[in-house]
């Protein structure tokens, strides 16, 4: 009798955690929280509360990241992620290399590499004809400015009071996506403006080497550099690598500050270029889920009007009418692909000792 | 049959609630177990940890305004950059934030990506500060000065000066980096070969034989310099016009700001947070940012001397940059470009096993009665941090060719002296000290006087001196502090004596101890091997 009672009761007890389990499984369905690496150079998007807000309202989602660059995440363990979201196409391609086709991927949305410098360093790269500026917009001659970088020429030359040879400052090519596509532009440049092939990869290995072992330790974050470039002042970067959205997001998201370097900052669109696509993975179901928010229509305006990432199929031909940073391109249209991914691989290695 | 399988369940269910009994208990467990924090009250919701720069510690009114405001306790810990950059390589972190000198310093030990929202705080360029009259008589006021220019008046005998160690702290290993670039004539970049190019050797041990003083951080660097008589240092802008300041309140001649057209680096004071799951702290933290971002706090950090925001420094703030200093906001400054991580961990190797002045350490260790059992163990631990060179390697505390290590061990007497030169058999006095049992007295002054004699053998020119005291007790033999004291003035030497106190040490004398020789006491309370740690990157 007694043993009897006592086993009802813990009968009952059982049922109610059950149900109460399964009450809480059931509200978990409902909302998804999820997590992986994202490149620098979006935290300012995911963090953005608006950008928080629309994915809570109307999916229930909770974006949670870890900062990585674009190829590190790629070999970093994936344990308990459900996402990665590097910055390259080449990314994408070597994780199908190394894991297989991902349960879902697309390009979120692009934004071109451009180099960032002041008025004076522009002013004395038009002087010397590798800039020209057309309808407020600075294009810089890349198969001219090849032999400046190349030969070692130093800024004094230039006409310039600044220390040191001509460089252009990146992220680590092997680790980070903004200066892995810079390495990926210089190396067609070396391969006289064509797009290198797996045939022409070991005459471009040495003058590539060259170039980027002259820049010594190299930042991994996209992000950090940039902020470096605006903090560190021009004796300290002079010409850095960096997206276009990174100037466009900072002046929507720190207006005041950015009155203040309005008049100093220049962008310079390489002449050609390389788009980096922001190409979504989901490892998983509950991946897919992010995928799906990121491009719904609110997000991808957001992405656009506050973040600068151009979006949409014209993302090459954007209205720029209302877009508070002077010198943005509405058409950027001198693109070059990227190399492979296996003749990235190679450069690339070439470049990790 | 029924009952059973109730009795099952019910099984399963204790079972179940074991687990959660567990659960959360061990979510308990995870509470920390830390003391006191530095700033506010330990009462307040949440405490961040934060291991910092010491370069930092000036912010703390700042700091302390947040804290108050917001109540957000924090627990300030000061070690050096390269040792911070170390601690994010770990598995276990034991900080919530970390506040380096230089945002390398966070590349390349975060290794995990667990550090997110790291932001700039403040600029400071690392700089020379010569005394007025000297860097006039040299010819370095109202001029371009290169960093080859300095160091020719250097190797010329003409400039003596203080810096931190290359390998604990950023702006003793900028300035490194810096010299080696000037000696180096200037390379596109620093490679492992131009490491071992002829003749660096000769002429950076040559260079590095001006180092008057040696410290493991750049503000008690500061210290050091108005406690003594020094012609110049190495450190950051900031903390230059902070000693001028201080200077000019004792009457005493200020530094003129020299900063080197082919650069030296640039502090970027890079906060961040270690994402470890809590969101309340993580909350505290933003908390944090945007408190030391805020347009007023920018303003108020360029008081500090610093530079901030992205406009130059605001008008009613210049004064702080004094211009009859030689200190320059309009100026480009171009700092050096720090070789890739693998070259910077080859040049600061070679910093600590050749380049750098040697040291001649004297440890003087208690083995007295109090000793016995757990506090000896302690120590036997965390000299072997020291002189076990695979253990010092992790922090670049290994010992060099041509350094002197000489141990004294003591109770009511000296218990033995024993001495090595040179790095291959130190490991030997490991072996001495771990061997040795505590029992009786402490006779810690004689100890000392005994360490001076043992000093005044040496050339004190071709060696950076310190005697490193360790005790748990009062000292109980016939000499006392003021007998002390006495020799100390008749020896004539500036040998720092630091001070690591255990247990029930009479802080009050190692305080009077490290004061008037210069030194500094060590809490070895809280964490020995730390205390030790600290005290050997001080030489």
């Amino acid at each position: 009798m007694k043993t009897k009672h006592w086993g009802l009761l813990l009968l009952v007890l059982v049922i109610l955690v059950a149900g109460a389990y399964s009450w809480f499984q059931g509200r978990q369905g409902e909302q998804v929280d999820i997590t992986g690496y994202i490149g620098g150079e979006k935290i300012g998007l995911v963090d953005d509360p608006e950008v928080k807000k629309i994915l809570m309202n109307k999916k229930k989602l909770t974006l949670n990241y870890q900062k990585a660059g674009s190829l590190d995440m790629i070999r970093l363990d994936h344990g308990g992620r459900d996402y990665l979201w590097p910055s390259s196409q080449t990314a994408l391609e070597l994780y199908e290399k190394t894991y297989g086709k991902p349960p879902q991927s697309e390009i979120v949305f692009n934004t071109p590499i451009v180099l960032y410098t002041r008025q004076m360093v522009s002013d004395a790269l038009i002087k010397a004809g590798y800039v020209t500026k057309k309808d407020g917009v600075h294009y810089l001659d890349m198969k001219a400015f090849l032999p400046v970088l190349e030969q070692g020429e130093r800024w004094e030359s230039l006409g310039l009071p600044l220390y040191g040879p001509v460089l252009v400052s990146t992220t680590n090519p092997t680790k980070s996506n903004s200066g892995n596509m810079f390495a990926g532009l210089l190396a067609n440049m070396i391969n006289d403006g064509n797009v290198v092939t797996l045939d022409r990869v070991n005459e471009v290995i040495p003058r590539l080497k060259a170039l980027i072992e002259r820049l010594g330790y190299m930042e991994t974050s996209s992000a950090d550099i940039f902020s470096q470039f605006l903090k560190t002042g021009v004796g300290a970067r002079p010409l850095v690598a960096g997206y276009e959205s990174q100037i466009l997001e900072f002046a929507h998201t720190n207006p005041e500050d950015y009155k203040q370097i309005k008049d100093d900052v220049v962008l310079l669109y390489p002449v050609p270029t390389v788009w980096s696509s922001h190409v979504y993975i989901a490892l998983n179901e509950k991946g897919k889920i992010g995928l799906e928010a990121l491009l719904s229509p609110e997000i991808q305006d957001l992405a656009w009007k506050k973040h600068g990432f151009r979006t949409g199929i014209s993302a090459a031909n954007m209205d720029v009418s209302n877009i508070a940073v002077p010198g943005v391109a509405p058409l950027v249209a001198q693109i070059i692909q990227m190399p492979d991914s296996q003749v990235m691989d190679k450069l690339i290695k070439s470049l990790e000792h | 049959m029924k009952i059973n399988s109730i009795k099952k369940i019910s099984k399963i269910f204790i079972i179940l609630l074991a687990l959660a009994l567990c659960l959360s208990s061990c979510t308990d467990d995870k509470k920390e177990t830390t003391g006191n924090p530095t700033i506010g009250e330990s009462n307040y919701p949440v405490t961040l940890r934060i291991v910092s720069g010491s370069e930092n510690k000036e912010l703390e009114p700042l700091l302390q305004r947040f804290s108050k405001e917001n109540k957000i306790a924090l627990d300030m810990k000061y070690q050096g950059s390269v040792e911070i950059s170390r601690i994010l390589g770990q598995d276990n972190i034991p900080y919530d934030a970390v506040w380096p000198a230089n945002s390398m310093w966070i590349s390349i030990g975060d290794t995990k990506h667990r550090v997110k929202y790291m932001e700039s705080v403040s600029i400071t360029p690392v700089v020379f500060g010569i005394k007025e009259s000297l860097a006039k008589e040299l010819g370095f006021v109202g001029t371009q000065v290169s960093v080859r220019d300095i160091l020719n008046q250097i190797q010329n005998g003409k400039l003596s000066f203080c810096m931190t160690s290359a390998t604990q702290s950023n702006s003793g290993c900028s300035a490194y980096i810096g010299f080696l670039y000037a000696l180096l004539d200037n390379p596109e970049i620093i490679t492992s070969e131009s490491l071992k190019q002829e003749g660096l050797r000769a002429d950076i041990q040559a260079l590095l034989k001006g180092v008057d003083r040696s410290s493991g951080s750049s503000e008690w660097l500061k210290t050091l310099f108005l406690e003594g008589d020094f012609d110049a240092m190495v450190n950051y802008e900031s903390l230059i016009l902070s000693t001028n300041e201080e200077l000019l309140k004792q009457g005493r001649e200020p530094l003129h700001l020299v900063y080197p057209y082919d650069g030296l680096s640039i502090s970027d004071a890079p906060l961040g947070y270690v994402d470890q799951g809590d969101k309340k702290k993580e909350e505290a933290f933003l908390k944090l940012r945007d408190f030391l971002m805020s347009s007023e706090i920018q303003a108020d950090i360029q008081k500090y001397g610093r530079r901030t925001g992205y406009a130059g420094i605001l008008p009613e703030n210049l004064n702080v940059w004094r211009k009859e200093w030689g200190a320059d906001t309009q100026n480009i400054l171009s700092p050096i470009r720090m070789p890739d991580s693998d070259v910077l961990w080859e040049a600061l190797n070679l910093y600590q096993t050749e380049f750098r002045k040697p040291s001649l350490t004297v440890y003087v260790l208690d083995f007295s009665g109090s000793m016995y059992g757990d506090p000896s163990e302690k120590l036997k631990d965390a000299m072997g941090e020291i002189l076990l060179q695979d253990r010092a390697a992790k922090n670049l505390l290994q010992a060099s060719q041509q350094e002197e290590n000489i141990v004294i061990l003591f109770s009511s007497d000296i218990i033995s002296i024993s001495k090595e030169t040179g790095n291959s058999d130190i490991e030997k006095l490991y072996t001495v000290v771990s061997k040795e049992k505590p029992g009786g007295g402490t006779s810690m002054f004689e100890a000392l006087d005994k360490a001076l004699d043992i000093v005044a053998g040496y050339d004190l020119q071709n060696y950076t001196p310190a005697i490193i005291v360790m005790t748990d007790g009062q000292a109980n033999g016939s000499m006392s502090i003021d007998d002390f004291l006495r020799s100390y003035n008749k020896h004539g030497q500036d040998v720092p004596v630091f001070c690591i106190s255990f247990g029930d040490a009479d802080v009050k004398t190692l305080n009077k101890l490290a004061e008037w020789t210069h030194a500094r006491v060590f809490d070895g309370d809280k964490n020995l091997i730390d205390a030790f740690k600290k005290v050997k990157g001080y030489n």
